[in-house]
C-alpha cells in the first residue's frame, strides 16, 4: 500500500497547475513561426509552385519548397533514403508537405498558405495494400537506397520495379507436411485498421542554426535518431548538433524515430534564425498511423487440440514512406505466433508503399494487428473442436523456458498463469457486481520487443550527496523521470529527494537509442546499475587514498560511505580529497551486447506479454458492445512506481478500445475523409470499462535491476481479440474485421440468426 | 486552424446588432457559443470580415416560463438549459436531450439558438423540438414573427431565417400531466447517426402520439403515416402494431450511405430508436419516473 500512497512522478503536480515547459512553451529570441502547406492530392507531379503572393504579405519572411533544397542531402529515412525534406518534384499523399511559409507569428503563416499557388498534374494512385501489390498498380516509388544498420539493427528488402518496400520470411519444421498430417486446417483473414496514435501533443519542434551549430527542440522519441539523420542532411558533425526533449505530452510511436524535425530544421536553415512549427491535431493525424494489416492465419490441429502447423502471411499497407514500417512488419509476422507450441511454422510479411499517410511504429509495433488475427482464430478453432478456449489454449501452452521460436530467447514468463488470474479476478467482479449478463472473452499477447541493447547514462555524484542523472531517456508521460530517480536512489543507496533527473539534452546526455518498445526503464535502470558501481570504484579508490580504507569493503550508506566501522560523509570524503570543500564525481554506466557476459544480446531481450479477459453485453438491436469489466494480467518482473505502471497498463488497454470499437482512419478516391478528431472516434472516460483490474505479476524473472522487464505495450495486444471472442462466445457473430462498429455487429448478428 | 483576420463588435442592444448586419451584409455574421461558427472560420470553409458577438445583449438572454410555454432566450446554452430547475420542472424531455448533447465544453458555450441557426443535419434538438410543438421567434428590425419548429429547418445548413432576421428566443409549449416526451439517439462517432423523438399525450381517454426523427435527413423527419396509424391505440396496445409501422416507415426513408453507417443500417436504427423513443415517452406520460441517464 505504501507505494499507492507514495507521491507518483515528481513532475504531476506541476503538471496539472499547467507550470510544465512543453516545446510550446519556449520561446527563442529571433524566433519566426512555420506552417506547412500540404498536398490536396494523392500523387502528383509538381508543375510549379508560385509563392509571389504569400510573400508579398507583410509579416512572412520566407517560403520554402523543394526548390530551396537541392544543394541538401535532402532525401532521408530511419530504414529506406526514400523521403525528401519537403516534396521536390512530386507528392505521394494528401497532407504531404509542399511548401511552409515562416512568419513573426502563426496566424501570418496561415494566412498566407491560402496566397500559395500549386500546380499538379495528377497521377493514378493506389491506397489499398492488395491494389499495390497487383501488376500495373501505380508506383509510389522508384528504387530507394536501403540503409543498413541506421536505426534498426539490419535492412530492410524492397523488392525492385514493385510497391514492396519490405518482404520477411521465416520457416521453422515442415509446415505442409504437417498440414496433411493435421485432423483440421483452420484459415481465415483478418483485417486491421490505420489507426492514429492521438497523442495530445500534436508535433512541435523549434529549430535553430547559429554559427556552424544547430539547436533543436524536439518532440522526438529518439533523440540520437534526430541528431543523426539531422548530421545526414546537413552535412554536419553530430557535436555540432544538439536536441533538446523537454516534457512531451504522449508519443505512442507517433513520435519515434524521426519526424518532422528535418523538415523544420531545413525551413530554419534556409531562414538563418530559429523557427517554431507547432502542427495541428488534424496535421498530425496526416504525419503518421499505425499500418493497417491483413493477416492470412492457416493452423493445423488434431482433433484433441493439439497444434501441429501455423503459417502466417502478413500484408501491411505502409503508406508514402516506409518510414520504421520495415520494422513494423518484422514483428508482425513474430507477433502472429502466440505463447503456444508450434513446431512447424512458417512467417511471411510484406509491406506495401501506398498513396496514404506514412505508415509508422505505434504502441506494440505490428503486436496488436497480429494478436488481432491469431487469437481470434484460437477461439475459431476451440468452438470447431468443442473446446473450452481456455483449455484449448492451455493444451499448447508454452511453459517458462520453452522456444517460441528457435532462434529466439525461450519464453520467461507463466502464461499460463495469467491467463488462470485473468479467469479468477473476472469472476471476483462478477460476484461481487451481481453480473449475470455479460459475455466473457480471452486473449493472450506476446511480443518480443526490438530492443537493441544499447543505451548509456551519466550520473553526478556532487559534494553534498546530491545526484544529478543525465540520459536522453524521453519523458513522454509515461513516468520514466520518477522511474530512473527511484532506480537511481537505489543502487546508490541515497534519498529519493537527493536525485535529481534531467532533461535530455544530446549536448550533455550520452548515446541511447531511443523512448520506445517498453525500452526506458530497463535499459537506463541497467545503465544506473552500471554507473553506480562506476562511482562506487571511484569513491572506493579515493576512500583508500584519503582515509586507507579497504576498498573492496566500501559501501553507500545515506550522505555518504561506509567501510569496517567508518562511516564518512560525501563531503568529507570530496574535501578531502580535493582540497577544497567543493567538487564531484562523474559516474557513466553503458549497456552493450557484451554487458553482463553477453546475456543481453540474444533477442528479444525479454517477453512483454498481456493476458486480458473482458465481459461485454450487447445492445442487440443496435449492435453497440459495452464492455463493463476488463481484466489485464501482465508479467513486468517487478513494479518500480506502482501508479505509473498500473497507468500504463490500463492506458494501453484503453487505447485499444479505439482500434477494436471505433477508430479507424477512411479513404476515399485518394482522400482522408475522417482525419479530424470530430469524424474520427477516440474512446473517451465515458467508454472505459465499469470496472477496470490490473493485476502486475512480479516474479523477478525480467533481466532488470530487481528482476524487472519493460512494460507499457503489452495490454494493448489482446483487447481486441478478447471482446470478438465474447461477441462469438455469446451472440455467435464472428467478426474478422475491426473496427467493431455496432452496424458490424448488427449485420454480424442478424447474419447468424439469419433474418 | 487559426481564424483569418475580423473585425469584432460587440453590441449590447439588438437594434445595435441590426444597424451593424444592415451596414456589412454579407461580410458580416453573428455568434455566441462560437461552437459551429468558429470551428468553421478556422477549416477556413467560411469567412467572415465581421464578427458580431450577441452575448452581451441583454434582450436574447433568459430562461422563463410565459403562461403555456417555456421560452429559451437566444443566449441560453445548452448547459444552462440541461441545469435550469424551470426547464428540468415544465420540460423535463428537453433538459434531459441538453444534459446529452456533444460534450461539456460545447454545451458551456454552444446555444441551442445557435445550433438551429447552423442546422447542421447531425444535431440533437430540431426533431424533439418538432415533436413538443415547440416555435422559433424571429425578429428582425421591421417585424417579429412565429415559426413552427417543424417547419425552421428546411434542408442541410439552411433555415427559413431571413438575412435580416434573428432567432429571438425558442418557445416549448409546457408538458402537462398526462403527456411525456422522449428524445433517443445514436451514433458510435461524436454526433448522432440518427435520432428519434417521441411525444404521448393522453387526454380523456384518448391517445396521440408524435413521432420525429433527426439526423437522418437534412432536416426533421415527420413520420406522420405512423402517428396517424396510432392515433388512439392505447399505450398498452402499442406493442402490437408500432414495430410493424416502425420498420415500414423507417424502410422508407432516404438515408445515405456515410461514415455515420450505411443507409439500410441508419433505416434500422430509425425504426428501432422510434420504438424505444415511444415507450419511455408512454411511460412518461403515465407519470412513471424515468431516468433520462
Amino acid at each position: 500500500m505504501s507505494d499507492r500512497l507514495s507521491p507518483p512522478n515528481p513532475d504531476h503536480l506541476e503538471k496539472v497547475t499547467g507550470r510544465t515547459q512543453f516545446i510550446t512553451d519556449i520561446e527563442v529570441p529571433g524566433m519566426l513561426h512555420g506552417k506547412v502547406l500540404r498536398s490536396t492530392v494523392p500523387h502528383a507531379m509538381i508543375k510549379s509552385i508560385d509563392v509571389s503572393a504569400a510573400l508579398a504579405i507583410p509579416g512572412v519572411v520566407a517560403v520554402l519548397t523543394g526548390a530551396d533544397i537541392v544543394g541538401l542531402n535532402h532525401h532521408w529515412g530511419p530504414s529506406l533514403k526514400d523521403r525528401p525534406l519537403i516534396a521536390i518534384d512530386r507528392v505521394r499523399y494528401v497532407g504531404e508537405p509542399v511548401a511552409m511559409v515562416a512568419a513573426e507569428n502563426e496566424r501570418i503563416a496561415e494566412e498566407a498558405l491560402d496566397a500559395i499557388v500549386v500546380d499538379y498534374e495528377l497521377l493514378p494512385f493506389v491506397t489499398e495494400a492488395a491494389e499495390a501489390l497487383e501488376p500495373g498498380a501505380p508506383l509510389v516509388h522508384g528504387n530507394h537506397e536501403a540503409i543498413k544498420d541506421f536505426y534498426f539493427k539490419g535492412e530492410a528488402k524492397p523488392v525492385a520495379g514493385t510497391n514492396i518496400f519490405q518482404r520477411y520470411a521465416y520457416e521453422q519444421g515442415d509446415v505442409e507436411k504437417a498440414f496433411a498430417e493435421s485432423d483440421r486446417c483452420f484459415e481465415s483473414k483478418y483485417e486491421f485498421p490505420m489507426v492514429f496514435h492521438y497523442a495530445m501533443e500534436p508535433h512541435c519542434v523549434i529549430a535553430s542554426f547559429h554559427g556552424d551549430s544547430l539547436t533543436l527542440w524536439s518532440c522526438g522519441q529518439s533523440p540520437t535518431a534526430v541528431q543523426k539523420v539531422l548530421s545526414r542532411v546537413f552535412d554536419m558533425p553530430l557535436a555540432r548538433i544538439r536536441i533538446i526533449s523537454p516534457h512531451i505530452g504522449g508519443g505512442f510511436g507517433g513520435k519515434a524515430s524521426v519526424k518532422i524535425d528535418p523538415l523544420v530544421a531545413a525551413l530554419a536553415w534556409k531562414l538563418r534564425r530559429p523557427v517554431r512549427v507547432c502542427l495541428s491535431i488534424s496535421e498530425s493525424m496526416l504525419t503518421a498511423r499505425r499500418l493497417s494489416a491483413t493477416v492470412h492465419v492457416r493452423t493445423g490441429v488434431r482433433n484433441d487440440g493439439t497444434i501441429l502447423a501455423k503459417s502466417v502471411r502478413v500484408l501491411m499497407n505502409g503508406g508514402a514512406y516506409a518510414d520504421t514500417g520495415p520494422a513494423v512488419a518484422v514483428k508482425a509476422a513474430n507477433r502472429a505466433i502466440g505463447p503456444y507450441r508450434i513446431p512447424n511454422l512458417s512467417l511471411e510479411s510484406v509491406a506495401v508503399y501506398t498513396n496514404t499517410v506514412p505508415g509508422a511504429a505505434f504502441r506494440s509495433i505490428g503486436g496488436p494487428q497480429a494478436v488481432w488475427a491469431t487469437e481470434s482464430q484460437m477461439d475459431e478453432i476451440a468452438e470447431a473442436l468443442g473446446l473450452n478456449p481456455a483449455e484449448f489454449r492451455n493444451r499448447n501452452l508454452l511453459r517458462r523456458g520453452e522456444h517460441v521460436r528457435a532462434d529466439l530467447r525461450p519464453i520467461d514468463v507463466e502464461m499460463g498463469e495469467a491467463m488462470d488470474i485473468a479467469a479468477q479476478e473476472m469472476s471476483r467482479i462478477k460476484a461481487l457486481d451481481g453480473d449475470n449478463i455479460t459475455y466473457d472473452g480471452t486473449a493472450l499477447g506476446i511480443s518480443d520487443p526490438g530492443i537493441m541493447p544499447v543505451a548509456s547514462v551519466v550520473m553526478r555524484l556532487k559534494i553534498d550527496g546530491s545526484v544529478a542523472v543525465i540520459s536522453n531517456s524521453v519523458e513522454i508521460g509515461q513516468g520514466v523521470r520518477g522511474v530512473l530517480r527511484k532506480l537511481a536512489s537505489e543502487q546508490l543507496n541515497q534519498p529519493i529527494e537527493a536525485i535529481e533527473v534531467l532533461t535530455p539534452d544530446t549536448a550533455i546526455a550520452p548515446y541511447d537509442w531511443g523512448t520506445g518498445a517498453s525500452r526506458s526503464s530497463l535499459m537506463m535502470g541497467l545503465a544506473i546499475e552500471d554507473a553506480a558501481r562506476d562511482i562506487l570504484s571511484q569513491v572506493a579508490e579515493i576512500a583508500e587514498l584519503v582515509f586507507s580504507a579497504d576498498p573492496a569493503a566500501v559501501r553507500f550508506c545515506e550522505g555518504g560511505i561506509i567501510f569496517g566501522n567508518e562511516k564518512k560523509t560525501f563531503s568529507e570524503l570530496l574535501h578531502t580529497y580535493y582540497g577544497i570543500d567543493s567538487g564531484e564525481i562523474v559516474g557513466v554506466g553503458r549497456v552493450t551486447p557484451y554487458s553482463n557476459g553477453g546475456r543481453l544480446a540474444q533477442a528479444p531481450l525479454f517477453w512483454e506479454t498481456a493476458a486480458g479477459q473482458c465481459a461485454i453485453a450487447v445492445d442487440e438491436e443496435t449492435g453497440e458492445i459495452k464492455v463493463r469489466h476488463y481484466v489485464s494480467v501482465a508479467d513486468v518482473g517487478r513494479v518500480v512506481n506502482r501508479a505509473a505502471a498500473e497507468g500504463q497498463d490500463e492506458g494501453a488497454s484503453m487505447m485499444a478500445f479505439g482500434h477494436t470499437l471505433s477508430e479507424e482512419l477512411v479513404y476515399q478516391d485518394g482522400q482522408p475523409i475522417n482525419a479530424t478528431m470530430i469524424d474520427y472516434h477516440v474512446p473517451t472516460i465515458d467508454k472505459a470499462p465499469e470496472n477496470f483490474v490490473t493485476v502486475l505479476i512480479e516474479s523477478g524473472t525480467g533481466p532488470g535491476p530487481g528482476g524487472m522487464r519493460g512494460m507499457g505495450e503489452g495490454a494493448i495486444l489482446p483487447v481486441a481479440p478478447a471482446i470478438a471472442n465474447a461477441l462469438a462466445a455469446g451472440y455467435g457473430a464472428r467478426i474478422r474485421e475491426l473496427p467493431l462498429t455496432p452496424e458490424r455487429v448488427w449485420r454480424a448478428i442478424r447474419e447468424k440468426r439469419g433474418s | 486552424m487559426f481564424l483569418a483576420p475580423f473585425k469584432h463588435h460587440r453590441p449590447t442592444e439588438l437594434s445595435a446588432v441590426f444597424e451593424a448586419l444592415a451596414k456589412y451584409g454579407d461580410e458580416a455574421a453573428v455568434y455566441a457559443g462560437g461552437t459551429e461558427l468558429l470551428l468553421a472560420l478556422k477549416a477556413r470553409v467560411l469567412r467572415y470580415e465581421h464578427l458580431i458577438d450577441l452575448k452581451r445583449v441583454r434582450e436574447l438572454a433568459g430562461i422563463k416560463v410565459d403562461g403555456e410555454e417555456l421560452v429559451i432566450g437566444a443566449l441560453a446554452t445548452h448547459h444552462e438549459i440541461a441545469n435550469s430547475a424551470v426547464v428540468k420542472q415544465h420540460v423535463p424531455a428537453y433538459a434531459a436531450l441538453s444534459e446529452g448533447i456533444a460534450n461539456i465544453r460545447v454545451r458551456s458555450a454552444g446555444t441551442l439558438a445557435g445550433n438551429l441557426s447552423f442546422s447542421e443535419p447531425h444535431s440533437d434538438p430540431p426533431s424533439l423540438l418538432a415533436a413538443m410543438g415547440a416555435s422559433v421567434t424571429l425578429v428582425s428590425p421591421q417585424a417579429r414573427r412565429s415559426v413552427p419548429a417543424a417547419e425552421f429547418i428546411v434542408g442541410e445548413f439552411t433555415t427559413v431565417r431571413n438575412e435580416d432576421e434573428l432567432i429571438a428566443e425558442i418557445r416549448i409549449p409546457l408538458t402537462r400531466a398526462g403527456e411525456g416526451y422522449r428524445y433517443l439517439k445514436f451514433g458510435h462517432l461524436e454526433r448522432p447517426a440518427v435520432g428519434a423523438s417521441a411525444g404521448c399525450i393522453i387526454r380523456g381517454g384518448h391517445t396521440r402520439y408524435r413521432l420525429w426523427l433527426g439526423a437522418l435527413g437534412d432536416h426533421p423527419i415527420h413520420a406522420a403515416e405512423v402517428e396517424d396509424a396510432i392515433a388512439g391505440v392505447p399505450v398498452a396496445l402499442l406493442p402490437d402494431v408500432l414495430p410493424k409501422l416502425a420498420v415500414s416507415f423507417a424502410s422508407k426513408i432516404s438515408a445515405t450511405s456515410d461514415l455515420h453507417g450505411s443507409a439500410d443500417y441508419k433505416q434500422h436504427l430509425a425504426s428501432v430508436l422510434m420504438q424505444r423513443a415511444l415507450a419511455a415517452a408512454c411511460a412518461a406520460a403515465s407519470g412513471e419516473r424515468v431516468s433520462h441517464a
